[in-house]
């Protein structure tokens, strides 16, 4: 199955060769969908702003400088840590194949890179000791890839990521799905998103399990999303963030997690360099 | 008959003679060549200006009186007098198409004229990636 989409994007990227000159004739400077090709964008949000941590003792992790880097070729990508190559690059739809870092690690190691790019001060050190006997052991830095579709219409913008583990330190799968919504729009806009991660009982074993102590099945990690961003110039905005992410019983049923839900809040401003 | 041919035949080679040595004589500031070095500046996306040293070289068959100038840029200007050859360097910023001009000694008749272009790198856009995922998307 894994294989076959993946040969997919491969056979959209030759079919697409032909047409991908016109593909994006409805991008320019002044469009905020689109970025120059061969350019670095980097922004750098300053502000207050904390993500919970879901583990027995984990400490919160403080949100107060937040950098953002991409990077556009004609097919390739870097968007802050994951990679890309696009096969259909449309007004309305866009296929690539991605590869993007397991998520989870962020709440066992402060020195994550994902925690590095989402915050740069605030303490450092943790600790994660469960209230029953647990093993310790690392979680190394993993890498998802697979194909990625996204939409965009009328404002509306899907996401669809089908994933798998190619590090090889568990093997797992993940689906990511995502939907934004514009509520309002005018001087700022505000929108919705709505989503959820399916992860294999591998990923989340290799998380939150430990053989023959507690041992899950796969798990579903709905959120919603609530974001207002209004511009203050052509560099500056000001962006207020609010997330909850909820987790399922085969993640918070594990001796070494407290909560069921994983709570992300920003306020603050961005500029653009 | 024949006379007339003859006659004819004569006539014909006395204008031909005449517009050969009128040709080698040239009238002044004709078959002057002026050649430019680099002819073409390539702009990056990310660049405004061309900054680079013009080399302008030009060739006469007879000594000449005339100033090499650039359309627009009344701040550049070198003259020669009775010569037959020149060269000139100048380190120049532009950032559009330039003109160069050989002129004569009262800038009044363009005797010769080679155009120094711009070329820009075309920017090219596509789409930037949709991800909801991202914090602040």
């Amino acid at each position: 199955m894994w294989k076959l989409l993946i040969a997919s994007v491969l056979a959209a990227t030759a079919a697409s060769g032909a047409a991908r000159a016109s593909s994006v004739a409805d991008c320019d400077a002044d469009s905020p969908d689109c970025a120059a090709v061969g350019k670095w964008n980097v922004s750098l949000a300053l502000g207050a702003g904390v993500r919970s941590n879901p583990l027995v003792h984990g400490q919160d992790l403080p949100l107060v400088v937040v950098p953002q880097i991409s990077y556009y070729g004609k097919r390739f990508y870097i968007d802050n840590l994951d990679v890309g190559f696009t096969a259909v690059d449309g007004a309305k739809n866009s296929l690539s194949l991605i590869a993007s870092p397991g998520y989870d690690r962020i709440f066992f190691y402060r020195s994550d890179l994902q925690n590095i790019f989402v915050n740069l001060g605030g303490p450092t050190g943790g600790s994660n000791t469960p209230p029953v006997p647990f093993p310790s052991r690392p979680r190394r830095i993993t890498y998802l890839a697979g194909p990625e579709w996204t939409f965009n219409d009328h404002g509306i913008i899907g996401q669809l990521d089908v994933l798998r583990e190619v590090t090889g330190h568990n093997h797992g799968e993940e689906v990511r799905a995502a939907v934004k919504l514009p509520v309002t729009r005018s001087t700022g806009s505000l929108s919705a998103t709505i989503g959820l991660t399916w992860q294999s009982a591998a990923i989340v074993n290799y998380y939150y399990g430990a053989p023959r102590i507690y041992e899950s099945g796969s798990a579903l990690r709905p959120f919603l999303k609530l974001a207002y961003t209004r511009p203050l110039g052509p560099r500056w905005h000001f962006e207020g963030v609010a997330q909850y992410e909820h987790l399922a019983n085969a993640i918070a049923d594990s001796p070494i997690v407290a909560h069921n839900y994983v709570v992300t809040s920003f306020l603050g401003f961005v500029r653009a360099f | 008959m024949r006379f007339n041919m003859e006659s004819r035949a004569a006539r014909c080679a006395v204008i031909l003679v005449a517009a050969v040595l009128t040709w080698g004589m040239g009238e002044p500031g004709s078959g002057i060549q002026l050649q430019l070095s680099p002819r073409v500046c390539t702009l990056a996306a990310n660049e405004r200006q061309c900054r680079t040293t013009v080399h302008a070289n030009w060739h006469s068959p007879r000594e000449e009186s005339l100033c090499l100038v650039i359309l627009g840029r009344s701040d550049v200007k070198r003259c020669w007098e009775h010569y037959s050859e020149g060269t000139y360097n100048i380190e120049l910023v532009f950032s559009d198409d330039l003109l160069f001009e050989l002129r004569d000694s009262r800038l009044e008749t363009v005797l010769a004229s080679e155009a120094l272009r711009i070329i820009r790198e075309a920017i090219r856009y596509r789409h930037r990636r949709r991800d909801p995922w991202n914090i602040f998307q």
